[in-house]
């Protein structure tokens, strides 16, 4: 508005100015100095109201201005007070969300129920009176209940910690005390196996055993079990050991087994794209094969049968893993020397010892009639092969460690120890007894190489009291040389011989009359007569077949089994056979001297014998039956 | 085994032979003749134990089977024995002398006339037993040595016997005497000293103007007569066929080392076989008399 003013003075004045000058101009120079001298007062006057009010203008608008800038100060202040309340406000917000959102620790914590608690707590912490309503202090009676009870686990807790840890310790001696009796229990053991072999009750050894018996195949355990049962119980000279390598049992029972078949099939593609390339190596590899199924188990069984007289047998058992089978090795410790006699080579030899034990046991064939299709498939032809090295798989052996095979009955397979036990008295028995018939043999053998036929007193009464005709050898044959000989045709035909057999030539001799007696003994003496055939030459050659007379020697020989045997078990069989064959012969060239009449000039042996008829029956029979104790020659 | 004796049944159709351990077997001809034969008819359809010793003599009549054993005779039905039943009809023993051993019998004939049973044995004695009442009637006695074999002439009545001793002796049966003695090994021309001078057996021929036909054993204890040719068995494993001059015509081989007995059957006409047997269990069958047939097994 003063702009306004001053705008309207100042175009008056302009105005005015505009008009003056030309005023000026117009009024001519007279007046025109008082009037110009009157304007120029008039504008100086206008001039400083100018000035005034500019500077009024001006004052005024800083008055203004100020004032506008102190009301905009306080404007300011208070926005600021304004924001700063706000700004607290926030704040204060912020905390009280945050004090809001606070989770007390305690309200972790679990609290055992209020019923619980006001149950349990004590008065003075419950304060039922002011927990009752309010539930702030209710939840701090909780809180400090819980904290009571809490402190009290603690302390139990340390304190078992404590009892603890003595108990530990103490468990810590204790150990080391039962630590410091074994080596001691083990001292006063080692001092007690003098007692226990004095006492004849080896509690350790037993016990070491079992322990290695616990890693046997079945089988073995079978017959180990079976074995010692026996030996306590029936024969107090059987003794059963385990030998052999325990750790590789254990190796064996662990890994898993492989089946064969998965092996086989594997090994015979193997074996087509290798003969392909490289033809050599298929032999080896077939042994190599042929070496794993014949593969025995680490541990082998050995019982030893004592005798009376102080010899042993010692069957060593083994067991074949991928057959299935238990074969046996043996060996013999005499307690005679046993280096006399040539002839009976054959008979402790370890291979055929044990020879048919049972009828037609041979041995040299597995009894496990699977077997037959694994060897097909490594290319054995018989088991036979590696009997020398493996061991003799006997039928009865197998029974013994209960395990039977399918051939003629029809059972199922498995090591039963039923079987076992059924079989082992009889076994043994007829084990010892083979031993027993062997040793004896062999003594007798020698003795008969010196031509002496051991008769001893017992059967002294089956013979009279002089024999002449004596004993001039005895030699071993072979099955082959037995065969060839013609008087035996017809124990050949009759079926009576086996290759398993032992073969003998026995001469007698008197004076110019020589008999040969070729004998067949069965690996089962004494069970088994010997069989005896004859060949005498005197005055040409006659034998069992052609002389009537002979024939009956033989049968005087061969079938009177009763009366030769002897005492029991029998084991001067052959012995008093052999006797007896002498007794015969002297009788035959006795009487036979009668048929010549005496004008041939003396005869080469006398009549000695006493008998009471010479001749007897239709084929005129000579007398041999001897009897006693008259001494006197009959016929049967 | 060594079969001694062999009798055939009165219908022919069985044959019976006895061996060394007393047992008696029983074998069907018809059968083992039969086209249809098999290994099973030439076994026995009947053995048993007759006897404790061995079985020396078999004679057979028209109903019975006798068999000597040691010192005693048993009788049995030959119906039974078909029927397969053994228990014997009479068993008697002649009264032997001496009880240190008891004599076995080794022959054995009947004489028809009287009914007696006429037997020689290990006693050196013939004994005549009579059939009906089963009593001893006499005791023939003059050997020196035991008695192999008898033989009947019937129409004289006369008994031979040969023995060990070599003597041949003829006894009259109705007096009970020796009528002659004759000692074969006497004569050179029969002796033979490198074999023996014992009698093994005869045989006679009921033609009077026959001799008496009397044959040393060459080991031979056998022999049969027919059709004026002479069969004989002895030590070899063969029958001989002989002539009646005592060359020998043919020899025939056994299955056996050395024979014992030789038989014909001459009471059948559809069997009419010669079996032979000795030291073995095979009885050889002669169908014709050429060759050996087949064997029957004890």
């Amino acid at each position: 508005m003063s702009s306004d003013t001053l705008k309207k003075r100042k175009a008056k004045v302009i105005r005015s100015d505009g008009g003056t000058p030309e005023t000026k101009r117009g009024r001519g120079e007279g007046d025109q100095s008082e009037e110009v001298e009157e304007k120029l007062r008039q504008g100086c006057v206008h001039f400083i109201t100018l000035k005034k009010l500019n500077r009024l203008a001006h004052m005024r608008l800083k008055k203004g201005r100020d004032q506008t800038h102190e009301a905009k100060q306080k404007v300011d202040v208070l926005h600021l007070q304004l924001q700063n309340l706000l700004y607290e406000v926030m704040h204060l917000q912020k905390e009280i969300g945050k004090c809001l959102e606070f989770k007390s620790q305690h309200e972790e914590i679990e609290l055992v129920s209020v019923d619980d608690f006001l149950r349990d707590a004590p008065a003075e912490i419950s304060r039922p009176h002011l927990t009752k309503d309010d539930p702030h202090q209710l939840t701090l009676a909780r809180l400090d209940w819980e904290l009571e009870q809490r402190k009290r686990l603690a302390e139990q807790y340390k304190s078992s910690l404590c009892s603890k840890e003595k108990i530990l310790k103490g468990i810590e001696l204790k150990k080391e005390y039962l630590g410091s009796l074994q080596p001691g229990l083990h001292a006063i053991m080692q001092a007690s196996l003098p007692v226990q072999e004095y006492l004849s009750m080896p509690f350790e050894r037993v016990q070491k055993q079992a322990e290695v018996a616990r890693h046997l195949p079945p089988p073995l355990y079978v017959l180990f079990v079976q074995a010692n049962a026996y030996g306590q119980a029936c024969d107090k000279n059987l003794s059963v050991s385990i030998s052999g390598d325990v750790d590789e049992a254990k190796a064996l029972s662990r890994p898993p087994e492989d089946s064969q078949d998965d092996e086989s099939d594997s090994d015979a593609e193997e074996e087509q794209q290798n003969t392909k390339r490289r033809r050599a190596t298929v032999g080896v590899q077939l042994d190599d094969k042929r070496k794993e199924m014949l593969k025995r188990h680490p541990l082998s069984l050995c019982i030893d049968l004592k005798c009376k007289d102080g010899s042993v047998l010692h069957l060593f058992f083994y067991y074949l893993m991928n057959l299935n089978i238990l074969t046996v090795k043996t060996k013999v410790s005499a307690s005679a020397d046993l280096s006399g006699a040539v002839s009976a080579g054959e008979l402790l030899n370890s291979e055929s010892l044990l020879n048919c034990l049972y009828a037609s046991d041979h041995g040299q064939e597995t009894p496990n009639p699977a077997n037959r299709y694994q060897f097909d498939k490594v290319g054995i032809i018989t088991f036979a092969d590696y009997v020398s090295q493996l061991g003799h798989p006997y039928n009865w052996v197998q029974c013994l460690g209960g395990l039977q095979f399918s051939s003629d009955r029809p059972q199922a397979e498995g090591a039963c120890s039923s079987l076992s036990a059924s079989h082992m008295e009889a076994t043994m028995k007829l084990l010892r007894g083979r031993l027993q018939s062997r040793l004896a043999l062999h003594k007798q053998f020698g003795s008969l190489e010196h031509s002496i036929v051991p008769v001893s007193s017992e059967c002294q009464h089956l013979f009279p009291a002089k024999v002449v005709s004596r004993l001039a050898r005895w030699t071993m044959m072979s099955h082959q040389d037995f065969l060839e000989l013609h008087f035996v045709q017809h124990v050949a035909k009759a079926g009576l011989v086996k290759e398993t057999d032992l073969f003998f030539m026995a001469i007698v001799e008197r004076g110019t009359a020589r008999l040969q007696a070729a004998v067949v003994l069965n690996p089962r003496y004494p069970e088994i007569t010997p069989l005896f055939s004859l060949s005498l030459l005197w005055k040409g050659e006659r034998s069992g077949r052609s002389d009537d007379n002979l024939r009956a020697m033989e049968s005087e020989v061969n079938v009177f089994r009763s009366e030769l045997q002897g005492p029991r078990p029998g084991l001067q069989l052959l012995t008093n056979q052999i006797q007896r064959l002498c007794v015969c012969l002297d009788v035959y060239l006795e009487t036979e001297s009668q048929v010549c009449d005496g004008s041939e000039g003396p005869r080469e042996f006398p009549r000695e014998k006493m008998c009471l008829r010479t001749a007897r029956g239709p084929n005129r029979l000579k007398p041999f039956k001897y009897n006693h104790p008259q001494g006197f020659f009959s016929h049967r | 085994m060594s079969v001694f004796s062999q009798s055939f049944s009165p219908c022919g159709r069985f044959l019976a032979a006895g061996n060394n351990y007393g047992e008696i077997a029983i074998f069907s001809l018809s059968a083992a003749l039969s086209p249809d034969a098999t290994d099973l008819s030439q076994k026995p359809i009947l053995t048993f134990t007759a006897h404790e010793g061995p079985v020396f003599a078999l004679l057979s009549t028209d109903t019975h089977l006798l068999s000597a054993g040691n010192g005693e005779i048993s009788a049995w039905s030959w119906v039974e024995l078909t029927k397969r039943s053994t228990k014997a009809v009479w068993t008697r023993r002649p009264n032997y002398k001496s009880s240190l051993e008891i004599p076995e019998i080794n022959a054995m004939i009947i004489n028809p006339k009287d009914n007696s049973l006429i037997v020689g044995g290990g006693d050196n004695n013939i004994h005549i037993m009579d059939m009906e009442t089963g009593t001893f009637k006499s005791v023939l006695q003059g050997h020196t040595d035991y008695i192999h074999c008898l033989a009947l002439k019937e129409r004289e009545g006369e008994i031979l016997s040969g023995g060990e001793d070599g003597a041949v002796r003829i006894w009259d049966s109705r007096t009970r005497q020796a009528v002659h003695c004759i000692e074969v090994f006497k004569y050179e021309e029969c002796a033979r000293p490198q074999f023996g001078k014992w009698i093994s057996c005869l045989a006679t021929d009921s033609d009077w103007m026959r001799k008496l036909l009397v044959f040393l054993s060459w080991g031979g204890p056998d022999e049969s007569q027919f059709h004026h040719n002479i069969f004989a068995v002895g030590e070899g494993p063969h029958v001989s066929h002989c002539l009646l001059g005592g060359s020998v015509k043919a020899q025939i081989p056994c299955t056996s080392p050395s024979l014992n007995t030789l038989a014909l059957n001459l009471s059948s006409t559809e069997h009419r076989v010669m079996t032979a047997a000795g030291s073995s269990d095979k009885i050889d069958v002669f169908t014709n008399f050429s060759y050996r047939a087949f064997s029957l097994s004890f």
